[in-house]
C-alpha cells in the first residue's frame, strides 16, 4: 500500500455539500480538486454515488 | 555536506492563502438586466459564451465585472474562477469573437481582472440551477 496522495489534505476546509442526485447531506469530500480547479470530488452515502461540488 | 532533511511533516497549508469562503460582493454579479441598446446587445453576446468545462453562461457564473460601450468600442472587465483556470484563453478569445460580431462594435477590449476575487456567491440563481441540472452540486 502506498501512502495517500498528499494533495488530498492540501485544499483547505471541506464545505458541506448536498448530493445533486438524491438530495442527501450525508456526504464526504474525497478530494479538494476535481476535473477542473473549481470542482471538488465528493461521495454521497445516501445513494452511494460520487459527485462533484462547484466551488 | 549536510544530508537533505527528509520531509516527514507532510503537506502544509499555504500561509499566504485564505481558505475560508468569501463574503458575497454587494454589487456582483452583474447580469446586464438593465442594459439598453447596444450595451444590451453586448450583454446578449456575452450570454452566449459558456465555460468550456460546464454548459453555463459566463454571465450566470458571475465572471463579468464590467461592460462599457461607447464610440464603437466595448470594454469588458471579467474574471475567472481561478487564476490558473485552463479555460482562460478559450473564454477570452470567445468573448472577443462574439462581441466583434455585434453590429456597431468595431473594437473590443477584453480586460482580465482579479479583484474582487470570484467566489461561488457570484453565481446567479439561473446559473446555480444550470449547474445542478448538469449534475454539479453548488456550495452554499
Amino acid at each position: 500500500m502506498t501512502r495517500p496522495d498528499p494533495s488530498v489534505e492540501a485544499g483547505g476546509l471541506a464545505t458541506a455539500a448536498t448530493c445533486p442526485y438524491c438530495g442527501s447531506d450525508d456526504t464526504d469530500r474525497e478530494h479538494p480538486k476535481g476535473p477542473s480547479l473549481c470542482r471538488s470530488i465528493y461521495y454521497c452515502h445516501g445513494c452511494d454515488q460520487p459527485f462533484e461540488l462547484f466551488r | 555536506m549536510a544530508e537533505p532533511t527528509p520531509d516527514t511533516e507532510g503537506p502544509t497549508l499555504c500561509p499566504h492563502t485564505e481558505y475560508a469562503p468569501g463574503e458575497p460582493h454587494p454589487e456582483l454579479p452583474l447580469t446586464g438586466a438593465s442594459a439598453i441598446g447596444l450595451e444590451a446587445e453586448v450583454w446578449e453576446a456575452l450570454r452566449a459564451v459558456e465555460d468550456p468545462e460546464m454548459p453555463v453562461s459566463i454571465v450566470d457564473l458571475g465572471l463579468i465585472y464590467g461592460v462599457d460601450v461607447g464610440g464603437g468600442t466595448a470594454r469588458i472587465d471579467l474574471t475567472l474562477t481561478y487564476s490558473g483556470c485552463p479555460a482562460r484563453d478559450f473564454i477570452l478569445q470567445e468573448v472577443a469573437w462574439r462581441i466583434e460580431q455585434v453590429d456597431g462594435i468595431d473594437e473590443v477590449d477584453v480586460n482580465l481582472v482579479w479583484y474582487p476575487p470570484w467566489t461561488v456567491t457570484n453565481v446567479t440563481d439561473a446559473g446555480r440551477e444550470a449547474l445542478e441540472r448538469f449534475g454539479l452540486s453548488v456550495s452554499t
